[in-house]
């Protein structure tokens, strides 16, 4: 592990005005560095999601600065943030998100052709191999809604690393896997620190799966813990 | 690159619900067909209608108009601060009609726009056979001349127009005013004109054309005949009619030729305002009612775009945490409404040509018709397939701008 920081929170709070106002993240702060694999904890409500989605620059509502690969993303237009986490940021959601009327290749594929850097035959390459790594080869050609629960989660996770981008954010990546896919899930995420030098963070409620991670952060009322 | 995968998406979405694509594409398709049909029937209207009046009217036509008013002649020459009174005022006399006709027209008939030119002496009459007295037209012609213009030997149903070249007591008939007068061919009519002169004329046509003006109220003789009857000289005319290339262009001619006449040069639409207003009146309508259609074509698009947009807003929100931006968005859903716009538009012009012939074979036997009239134009098939264009592409545009401005932590947080 490298001493390089890949994203960088400072002093982040937020507010919700609905129903009332009421401050939901208050100064947070913190570094997270290239290639680490950060468990984010904390009780239900704490704003452990709020937090991701201001990570992944789709929420620009807060105060505070967020620097991801040594790029400011506070305060750059929403074509902006879409085309930097377009080519940087891979996400996993608590519920998977696919194209129903797509392939699971497809779907995997599709971020990587909006990049638009590697040619159709390359790309389904590696959406083929990134499928074949979390054992979904033999569901590539399927229609997505005829996958499991199950399965659409680890076709999602093959999604987000198809640009191999710096970060790789989920929300609860695990939350609707078995224990075995579980492990095969860490597994990958871990390679792809180690290995690869990605950067993870992972929102969890898996007190073993956090353990295991390189660090973890603990959320409480809107507070690090830690 | 990025445009294929929003393209596959587009078409992804189009297919994955057929029913609602297909139901979009009829929409488009009906107000498209409907725009063609009524237009071609309309404009079809329009020109038998034209054409009809135009078996008697002259595109432009010459007189010698009545005196102004003359009830106070003097008060003009006095001006207005003298008090004027003349009782029982009378016109002893004025010239009438036209005397040297053909003078008129050499100086009138190299105009390029000029396609025929006939000289008329159209006297008031009373038709008489036995007791039966009808009053009418005797319209002195130039045989030839009047039917280049009118084509008026088409509507011979019996006898021969032709013959009236050859007969100067011949006479061709209306047909109603022949059967009033319980004539038939090789009958003789007696015709009285207003200074009591009388004169014997052989029936040698019935003409037919269901004017009432003509069929009920008018004889054509000889236009010799016709100044025999009235005594007047060789020259002397009461209308000179003109026909012109373009008959839209009436009053433009009428104008341009107005100086060369000493007498009232006045064009068609200037002494049938009913017409042109009748005209425009039916493409007023036409225009309107396919416009309606296809307005509501549009909401059907803007409907089922919508309806889309909302079914889809969680892939929504995912393709923008992935990556998508706005423009994307725009681009997948205006896609779908611009390809349902161009199928519906192409279908459309087509089963509106259908449609258009089936409609020119139903019978409608009036006047010269047979069938219902219709006309197929160009233009109406390109206008209706861009009004197609412009509708569903509005009626797309506003669901996309919505899908594109949707939050994507809204929907995803749930
Ligand atoms: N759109 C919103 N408007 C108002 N309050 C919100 C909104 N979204 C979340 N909250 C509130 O903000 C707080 C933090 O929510 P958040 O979803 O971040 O919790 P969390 O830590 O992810 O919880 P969980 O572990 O259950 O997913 C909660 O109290 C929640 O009620
Ligand atoms: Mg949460």
């Amino acid at each position: 592990m490298n001493e390089e920081i890949a994203l960088s929170a400072r002093a982040i709070s937020k507010y919700f005005h609905e129903p009332e106002t009421f401050q939901v993240l208050k100064d947070i702060s913190f570094d997270v560095k290239k290639g680490e694999f950060l468990s984010m904890i904390g009780k239900s409500g704490s704003g452990k999601s709020t937090l991701l989605y201001l990570l992944s620059t789709m929420d620009t509502d807060y105060t505070g600065e967020i620097t991801i690969n040594g790029e400011c993303l506070t305060g750059r237009t929403q074509n902006q943030l879409a085309a930097f986490r377009n080519a940087h940021i891979g996400f996993v959601f608590q519920f998977h998100y696919l194209l129903p009327e797509f392939t699971a290749l497809d779907n995997v594929m599709l971020p990587a052709l909006k990049l638009g850097k590697k040619s159709q035959e390359e790309i389904r390459e590696d959406a083929y191999s990134n499928l074949k790594m979390l054992g979904l080869e033999a569901q590539a050609m399927k229609q997505s809604n005829k996958l499991s629960g199950g399965q659409q989660q680890r076709v999602a996770i093959a999604r987000a690393l198809i640009n191999q981008p710096a970060v790789i954010m989920g929300d609860e990546p695990t939350g609707n896997l078995d224990s075995k896919n579980t492990d095969i899930v860490f597994e990958i995420f871990r390679q792809l620190a180690a290995e690869r030098g990605q950067t993870i963070i992972a929102v969890t409620h898996d007190d073993e799966f956090a353990q295991k991670s390189d660090r973890i952060l603990e959320l409480g009322d809107g507070r690090l813990l830690n | 690159m990025s445009r294929v995968t929003n393209l596959k998406i587009s078409r992804a979405h189009l297919t994955s619900r057929v029913k609602q694509t297909m139901v979009a594409i009829l929409s488009v398709t009906f107000g498209i067909s409907m725009y063609i049909f009524m237009n071609g029937f309309m404009t079809g209207v329009n020109d038998t209608q034209t054409e009809l009046a135009f078996s008697t009217l002259a595109h432009i036509h010459i007189y010698n108009d009545l005196p102004e008013d003359n009830t106070n002649l003097l008060q003009k020459k006095y001006g207005d601060d003298k008090l004027v009174n003349l009782r029982n005022a009378k016109v002893i006399q004025y010239t009438e009609g036209i005397k040297n006709s053909a003078k008129i027209i050499a100086a009138i008939e190299d105009h390029p726009a000029i396609t025929g030119i006939t000289p008329q002496v159209n006297v008031n009459v009373f038709f008489r056979n036995g007791a039966t007295k009808l009053n009418g037209v005797l319209s002195g012609i130039d045989v030839n001349q009047e039917s280049v213009l009118f084509g008026t030997e088409k509507y011979i149903t019996q006898g021969s127009w032709r013959s009236l070249e050859d007969r100067g007591d011949g006479v061709v008939l209306g047909a109603g005013l022949a059967a009033k007068l319980s004539l038939t061919l090789d009958d003789n009519v007696t015709v009285i004109t207003a200074d009591g002169v009388s004169r014997n004329f052989k029936v040698i046509g019935i003409i037919k054309t269901t004017i009432g003006g003509v069929d009920n109220a008018k004889g054509y003789v000889r236009i010799s005949s016709a100044r025999q009857l009235i005594s007047k000289n060789q020259g002397y005319v009461t209308d000179i009619q003109i026909n012109i290339k373009n008959f839209n262009e009436a009053t433009k001619v009428a104008t341009q030729l107005a100086p060369k006449v000493a007498y009232k040069v006045e064009s068609w639409n200037e002494s049938n305002g009913q017409l042109q207003a009748g005209n425009d009146l039916r493409n007023i309508i036409a225009v309107a009612v396919s416009l309606t259609i296809l307005l509501v074509a549009g909401f059907g698009i803007f409907n089922i775009m919508n309806m889309t947009v909302n079914e889809k807003i969680k892939e929504i929100a995912i393709l923008k945490a992935m990556g998508f931006d706005g423009t994307d968005i725009i681009q997948i859903f205006l896609v779908q409404s611009v390809i349902i716009g161009v199928i519906g538009g192409i279908v459309g012009i087509i089963f509106g040509y259908l449609v258009s012939v089936l409609v020119s074979f139903i019978p409608f036997r009036v006047a010269t018709l047979d069938t219902l009239p219709m006309v197929y134009d160009p233009q109406d098939y390109i206008l209706a397939f861009i009004f197609g264009l412009i509708t569903t592409f509005v009626a797309g545009y506003l669901p996309a701008k919505k899908a594109s401005q949707v939050d994507p932590v809204e929907i995803i947080r749930g």
